[in-house]
């Protein structure tokens, strides 16, 4: 188990920049995810740490050891691909047992090893089987198996639930997370599900563009967005645009489209003035249709398409010019067309600069 | 200062991604192919320029000598006389082809084949991809009987088919009873033999093409009002045109080069001929002035042609871009006119471009065959191959050479696919054309290569063939010239490998070479196999350089070359012996497409670009 650092990682494809001076402090034996969408440089950015990848500038540490420069057979880290990268014509103790015979341990020491790690991942009487004779969740605990077998200095997870139907997903990503803490193995785990970064990780690391924006725990993260992108990237999030009409302190008034006016917190690190155009972040879950007992900001629309998603109702609001999405009570009886009031405190309304908005949305859009 | 922090940098950088493992597999195909190949084909390049040969004639001297190019013919293409044979006049049309000197007839002979095979290929091919039915599969496979390589017997079949007192003639004097003869020899012997033979590399090239087409390309143009020709000439065509091209330049190179039907045909006048026969005079010593000349152009049009289609297909991949929905095979039922058109038209046709085949193992078990129709059966020439020691030590030459040639393909092949395939170095591009370029330089040229490279600058050690015999660089021409079928085979598995299963190897503390062995050799082994295997079978029947360079010492003479002995020998019963080793290699030829396609279920690698 390491501590893992990297400083000024840049890495090019051609025009393309992957990541662009990452700079990382991954504390030994927690769990860390890289967030993002696909394309934001994550995937590469942990196969420089597996040493598949040579970064154009920057360093890679191992407890303070250099170790950019080494082969990925040197670095004790050990991999989950996204495709598994099962062997198929071993079977499955035969690509367990792999790593222990790279390193020449002795037979029954192997044996003993491969039938605890088949254990843990819930996996005994298989070991006859080759992979493609398992399912997709088996194939995945084969692939998590062979690489905690080996003890690595780094655990090193390439979205390993994606190819995984949604119940399994949700079981396996309890598994992994109690593999980890059993285990304490320092873990770093690439996904773009936000809700799976949320679940699993001690730290989250949001990367969009090659670059890191954010880096945080789930709760910081969640609760405390430090730009326009994190902020609309994890969870669902609602949004309106408008001018600001006052500040006060760490909150300012947003007047929308002049008919009405909603009060927010403004994000940490950012200034807004009077005049300034202005983006309200909300979640679409701090929506309320009681009137709360203390001050509230008031928002009334239209309601424009209602959509039943189980524990609650996708409500989509026309306010003046603009749309709003709201999660109510789905045992509300609402009708589309209909007039529908909401409640949100205004310190669930996050306030950003518009500036920069734009590129978002369009990102959103492609 | 900041250079040498740069430099430093470079060289740590070159160093992570160039491991042991790696560096030797860039080495090994690098080293063989720059000694023996790339340096004696530049010897080619320069011996015209550098050693002017007998003093005066220099390279121009070739253009301007009326034996190598000629505006005005020699000979009347077609001569039509009569005749009185057994109270009947018959006219006799004998069709010999003009001679425009020996460079302009290479030129025009290898133009109709190309013409010639093209025209047959894309019919035959279009017939298969689209059409259903019954007898398709008889007709695909007599479409590839004249892949089955038979050296010079095959060309001579046709020759004799086309004598005056062929089956042909004899089919039109004797059993329709009309007053003609056909003889068809010489050049224009040379080019029917070439278009039997080399039609079935562009009707591949052409199905594989077309069946790459998104079914959806086709459907969307017949909804859109589309049909029939209209259809062909506008979508179908243009979308098989990378296979067209790339097995049509095949031909024109393979034509180019090609000794066997020239010597069927006793055809000097072509420069095939020039240059081989001009290489066997320097064994004794002569000089055939232009020897080098004629070596250089062969090579460089040969270059110039794979280069440009290279380029041409690498441009035009665009057949496949689109996939998804449903993909299954467009065949439909032809009408009347177009079964008709199958019946009467093509498979007369295709049947007829198999006798060669058909050909060889009528000469084989029959007593003798000097009329139209072969007469009494033996086994006597089969059991030769056994019974003559010349024979049987040529095939047991040929075997080891084959042998010893495989081991080299494998080392090489499998190392220069691999790096092609995996290595992020700047120009592994170039190693993937190095290595499959040999399937389109002319074996003449690399003949001329190795013996003027030899010969001159390796006297006197083992690989100058006058001291040890000519098996060593026999032996390395079929290991470069063979080459291309592993290593396009090996390539293909590598393709199917996620690097992923590699990476994963590696991540777990494998170095590259572990990896290699005990991942990458195992999952491509199927593909290593069946490429070595087409390999082999190609080693075996290798003629340029066998021929050229095989008679320097005589017990160590390959197959190919014993066949051309007897065959250019004139003894009654050598093309009857040749057909016997024709059988021999036919054989061999036939076992090894079972296996590739039945046991290993690979697909039987084909020549193309």
């Amino acid at each position: 188990m390491v501590n893992v650092k990297l400083v000024n990682i840049t890495k090019r494809f051609g025009e393309v920049i992957a990541a662009y001076k990452i700079n990382l402090d991954i504390t030994k034996g927690k769990l860390f995810t890289l967030l993002g969408p696909s394309g934001c440089g994550k995937t590469t950015t942990l196969r420089i740490i597996a040493g598949f990848e040579l970064p154009d500038e920057g360093k890679v540490y191992f407890d303070g050891e250099d170790v950019t420069f080494k082969k990925p057979y040197e670095r004790g880290t050990a991999m989950v691909f996204q495709n598994y990268a099962l062997w198929p014509h071993m079977t499955v103790f035969d690509n367990v047992a792999y790593g222990l015979k790279i390193k020449k341990l002795p037979k029954h020491e192997i044996e003993k090893r491969v039938k605890d790690v088949l254990k843990l991942v819930g996996l005994e009487g298989l070991e006859n089987r080759y992979p493609l004779q398992l399912s997709g969740g088996q194939q995945q605990r084969v692939a998590l198996a062979r690489a905690l077998v080996v003890e690595p200095k780094v655990l090193l997870l390439d979205e390993p639930l994606s190819n995984l139907d949604a119940k399994l997903r949700l079981r396996m990503r309890e598994e992994i997370k109690r593999i980890q803490r059993t285990l304490k193995i320092t873990t770093i785990y690439v996904t773009h599900d936000q809700e799976e970064a949320m679940s699993l990780s001690d730290n989250i690391a949001v990367m969009n563009q090659g670059r890191i924006l954010q880096v945080g725990t789930p709760r910081e993260i969640y609760n405390n967005p430090k730009n326009l992108f994190v902020a609309t990237f994890i969870g669902r999030s609602s949004l309106l645009t408008g001018i600001v009409k006052d500040v006060r302190g760490d909150y300012a008034v947003l007047n929308i489209d002049g008919t009405f006016e909603i009060e927010g917190r403004i994000a940490d690190g950012f200034k807004l003035n009077k005049g300034d155009r202005a983006v309200a972040i909300m979640r679409p879950e701090d929506f309320m249709v009681e009137p709360p007992a203390i001050r509230h900001n008031v928002i009334e629309g239209i309601i424009e398409l209602t959509m039943f998603l189980g524990p609650f109702m996708q409500v989509r609001l026309k306010i003046s010019r603009q749309n709003l999405m709201v999660y109510i009570d789905p045992d509300l009886d609402v009708k589309t067309g209909s007039k529908l009031r909401v409640y949100i405190a205004p310190s669930d309304v996050y306030l950003f600069p518009f500036k920069g908005w734009e590129e978002i949305e369009f990102e959103a859009l492609a | 200062m900041k250079l040498r922090i740069n430099v430093k940098g470079g060289i740590r950088r070159l160093k992570f991604y160039l491991d042991p493992v790696i560096t030797i597999q860039i080495l090994i195909p690098i080293s063989i192919f720059l000694l023996f190949f790339i340096i004696p084909l530049g010897v080619v390049v320069f011996s015209p320029i550098l050693y002017a040969e007998a003093g005066a004639y220099s390279p121009i001297d070739v253009f301007k000598d009326p034996k190598f190019i000629s505006f005005k013919p020699v000979g009347s293409p077609i001569i039509i006389r009569d005749l009185h044979i057994d109270n009947r006049t018959i006219t006799r049309i004998t069709v010999l082809g003009a001679s425009y000197g020996i460079i302009l007839n290479s030129l025009i002979n290898a133009s109709i084949v190309t013409v010639g095979a093209t025209f047959l290929g894309v019919i035959v091919a279009f017939i298969l991809a689209r059409y259903n039915f019954p007898g398709r599969t008889i007709l695909r496979i007599l479409a590839t009987v004249p892949l089955l390589i038979t050296p010079f017997i095959n060309a001579y079949v046709v020759r004799k088919i086309f004598s005056y007192n062929g089956l042909i003639s004899w089919f039109i004097s004797d059993i329709l009873d009309l007053p003609y003869q056909i003889h068809i020899d010489k050049l224009a012997g040379v080019a029917i033999a070439q278009i039997m033979t080399f039609y079935p590399i562009v009707y591949l090239n052409v199905f594989a093409s077309i069946c790459n087409i998104d079914p959806s390309l086709e459907e969307q143009a017949e909804n859109l009002g589309a049909k029939g020709f209209r259809l062909f000439r506008t979508v179908t065509l243009p979308l098989s045109l990378p296979g067209l091209a790339a097995g049509a330049a095949i031909v024109f190179i393979f034509s180019l080069e090609d000794l066997g039907a020239p010597i069927a045909f006793r055809e000097r006048r072509l420069m095939s001929m020039y240059i081989f026969e001009g290489i066997r005079a320097a064994y004794a010593g002569e000089i055939l002035p232009g020897t080098a000349t004629l070596a250089l152009i062969l090579l460089m049009i040969a270059l110039a042609v794979f280069i440009g289609i290279k380029k041409y297909v690498s441009l035009k991949q665009y057949a496949m871009l689109s996939r998804g929905g449903r993909w299954r095979p467009r065949l439909r039922r032809p009408g009347i006119k177009g079964l008709m058109v199958i019946y009467l038209v093509i498979f007369p046709l295709v049947a007829f471009t198999a006798l060669p085949q058909i050909g060889v193992f009528v000469f084989t078990f029959s007593e003798k065959w000097a009329g139209p129709l072969p007469e009494g059966f033996t086994l006597k020439y089969i059991t030769e191959i056994v019974a003559n020691p010349d024979v049987s030590r040529a095939v047991v030459n040929s075997l080891t050479y084959s042998f010893i040639a495989l081991l080299l393909i494998v080392l090489t092949g499998v190392s220069a696919s691999y790096v092609v395939s995996r290595a992020r170095i700047f120009g592994v591009e170039l190693l993937d054309v190095l290595i499959t370029s040999p399937i389109a330089i002319p074996g003449l040229a690399i003949a001329a290569g190795y013996f003027m490279f030899f010969t001159k600058f390796f006297k006197y050690t083992s690989l100058d063939p006058f001291t040890t015999g000519p098996a060593i660089l026999l032996i390395l021409a079929y290991s470069i010239r063979r080459l291309p079928f592993t290593a396009r085979a090996v390539f293909a598995g590598l393709q199917q490998v996620h690097v992923a299963l590699e990476e994963a190897s590696l991540n777990l503390g494998a170095g590259r070479f572990k990896t290699l062995r005990s991942i990458v050799l195992p999952l491509i082994g199927l593909n290593v196999l069946s490429g070595a295997l087409v390999s082999f079978v190609y080693c075996m029947s290798e003629t340029s350089v066998s021929v050229t360079l095989g008679g320097i010492e005589p017990s160590q003479a390959p197959i190919t070359y014993m066949m051309y002995e007897y065959m250019w020998g004139g003894k009654v019963w050598g093309p009857h012996l040749v057909a016997a080793l024709g059988v021999l290699l036919i054989t061999i030829q036939l076992i090894v497409i079972i296996i590739v396609n039945l046991v290993l279920k690979q697909r039987y690698a084909y020549i193309g670009v």
